[in-house]
């Protein structure tokens, strides 16, 4: 119970300090914004391969910009006093869940502002909600982990980037493989259903693999 | 005289085709059988070993100098 | 020359593959033809690198285990062979579809690209670069073979399952893939021929023999060279 206790008070420590301080948040939103208008500029109206190529491309920037911050702002003093107060698994829990939560907000976000502005080409909307909600949490549990690498690696961001990019090809293939059928492509029985299983099956194994290895990374 | 050995030379082939298909039931895929009968095959397979023997025996070589190294440094 | 049976069970081994690979009875096939003898050297690079890179992981627990600095050097060794067995593959893959998808298939190259078995070799050499790229980003030697091990540990076990998802998501053209209806024999072991099987697991074998002989080699210098420092 304790330890439950000390993750919700880390999780709203993470919270409370993205509302104060909402640069970084805004700056997402606009990044979001940006990407979309520049988007929408260039093509309107994509059809529904490229809609959903082009959506992928932008949640995989987002996440990365998103969940990168989360452990570069940490100071070195910063991660010290943590380490006193808690164990390494309460400080990566109440991590993972903060940017899971982030990147549920950001994938809502891009997706509404999509629509707005490219149109909305799918044919089953709430089918799609729900494989982006999936795909945010995929994503933002590979990347904290690799956050927490590259803030060993002197804070190095593109040090992130190179590493998490060919450990997320095979979600993001699974994921684009999965919204195909929001878009009317249609699977053999079961398929689907299937691929989501797998792509959780995926997520439970970042979790633990999280879980054991954030320990070698804390000491320091 | 040269159609008269095209001809026969068809022929044969006509023929060999043939008793070829008779005795084989369906269709072969083509292999390099030529290279196997004519014994220009043994050559690949020797030039490979000469290779294969040159890279192993450069591995060699620097295994025995590391051996070397490792002694000097205990002493 | 103690312990050196292993060297010389690679070199006959070796020798076998070569003899036993050209001259020895091969199915005969549509498409490959005579270039199923390939079996014997491109994909048994690809075994020895999946070898060679499970070796890397095990020495990598063993570092975040007990922390000496000597299984750091052991595992990025083994990593590096496997990349560079890897590469091998890749180069020799990509001469061999060459002359049988492009040209008897049909296939064009960003089809190829797609493959399934591309895919994850792809994924798998990106991922020990990444490794290697980390390596150098660290100053302090300790820190450095930490976060390295974990980062080696956490991408392996999300390779596996990538090459067992992959194939799901794109079709297969690959010999032996599922679904593959070009009906060649290799890498599924269902139906692989016996009289390739002669010659191929002696093959994976000895290659992989040769692979960590040479790592051996690596493995010794740097332990030379950093001698002050164990």
């Amino acid at each position: 119970m304790a330890s439950s206790k000390k993750i919700i008070a880390l999780f709203r420590k993470d919270l409370l300090l993205e509302i104060r301080q909402q640069y970084t948040f805004y700056g997402i939103v606009l990044y979001i914004a940006c990407t979309v208008y520049v988007l929408f500029l260039a093509i309107n109206e994509p059809d529904g391969s490229t809609w959903n190529a082009l959506f992928w491309v932008n949640m995989l920037f987002i996440s990365i910009n998103a969940v990168a911050k989360s452990f570069l702002q940490e100071s070195r003093g910063r991660m010290l006093y943590y380490y006193s107060l808690t164990s390494a698994q309460e400080f990566i829990l109440a991590k993972l869940l903060y940017n899971i939560l982030l990147m549920l907000v950001m994938s809502l976000l891009s997706l509404i502002t999509f629509s707005f502005f490219l149109g909305g080409p799918f044919l089953h909307a709430v089918e799609f909600v729900g494989i982006t909600i999936l795909g945010g949490i995929s994503m933002s549990l590979v990347f904290t982990l690799m956050a927490a690498i590259a803030s060993r690696a002197n804070q190095n961001a593109a040090i992130m980037v190179i590493m998490g990019f060919p450990v997320i090809i095979p979600q993001l293939l699974l994921l684009i493989r999965i919204s195909k059928s929001a878009f009317g492509e249609i699977f053999k029985e079961g398929a689907v259903f299937q691929m989501v299983l797998l792509l959780g099956g995926l997520d439970v194994l970042v979790l633990a693999l999280c879980m054991i290895l954030f320990p070698f990374l804390w000491k320091d | 005289m040269k159609k008269v050995f095209a001809t026969i030379l068809l022929l044969t082939l006509n023929l060999l085709l043939i008793s070829f298909s008779a005795t084989a039931q369906t269709e072969q895929p083509e292999m390099a059988d030529a290279m196997r009968s004519n014994g220009k095959i043994y050559v690949v397979v020797v030039i490979c070993l000469i290779i294969l023997f040159g890279l192993i025996g450069y591995v060699f070589r620097i295994d025995r100098k590391l051996t070397k190294l490792e002694k000097q440094q205990k002493d | 020359m103690h312990k050196s049976w292993w060297k010389i069970a690679s070199v006959i081994l070796l020798v076998y593959t070569i003899v036993g690979g050209f001259l020895m009875d091969v199915p005969r096939l549509f498409i490959l033809n005579e270039s199923i003898r390939n079996l014997y050297f491109h994909v048994s690079m690809w075994f020895a690198m999946m070898i060679l890179f499970g070796v890397s992981l095990v020495y990598s627990i063993k570092y975040l285990s007990k922390q000496q600095y000597k299984h750091d050097i052991y595992a990025s060794a083994y990593a590096g062979t496997g990349t560079f067995l890897g590469l091998l593959g890749y180069a020799t893959g990509a001469v061999w579809a060459n002359y049988t998808w492009v040209t008897d298939q049909g296939q064009s190259l960003s089809n190829i690209l797609k493959e399934p078995k591309l895919l994850g070799a792809g994924i798998a050499i990106l991922i020990y670069c990444a490794y290697f790229v980390l390596r150098g980003s660290f100053t302090d030697m300790d820190k450095k073979a930490r976060v390295t091990a974990v980062y080696n540990i956490f991408a392996f076990v999300m390779l596996f399952p990538t090459i067992w998802i992959i194939p799901r998501l794109v079709g297969s053209l690959h010999p032996g893939a599922p679904g593959s209806d070009s009906g060649n024999p290799a890498l599924n072991f269902n139906d692989i021929d016996s009289r390739l099987r002669m010659v191929f697991y002696p093959a994976v074998i000895g290659w992989t023999l040769l692979a960590v002989w040479i790592t051996t080699l690596k493995i010794r210098t740097r332990l030379l060279a950093d001698k002050s420092l164990l």
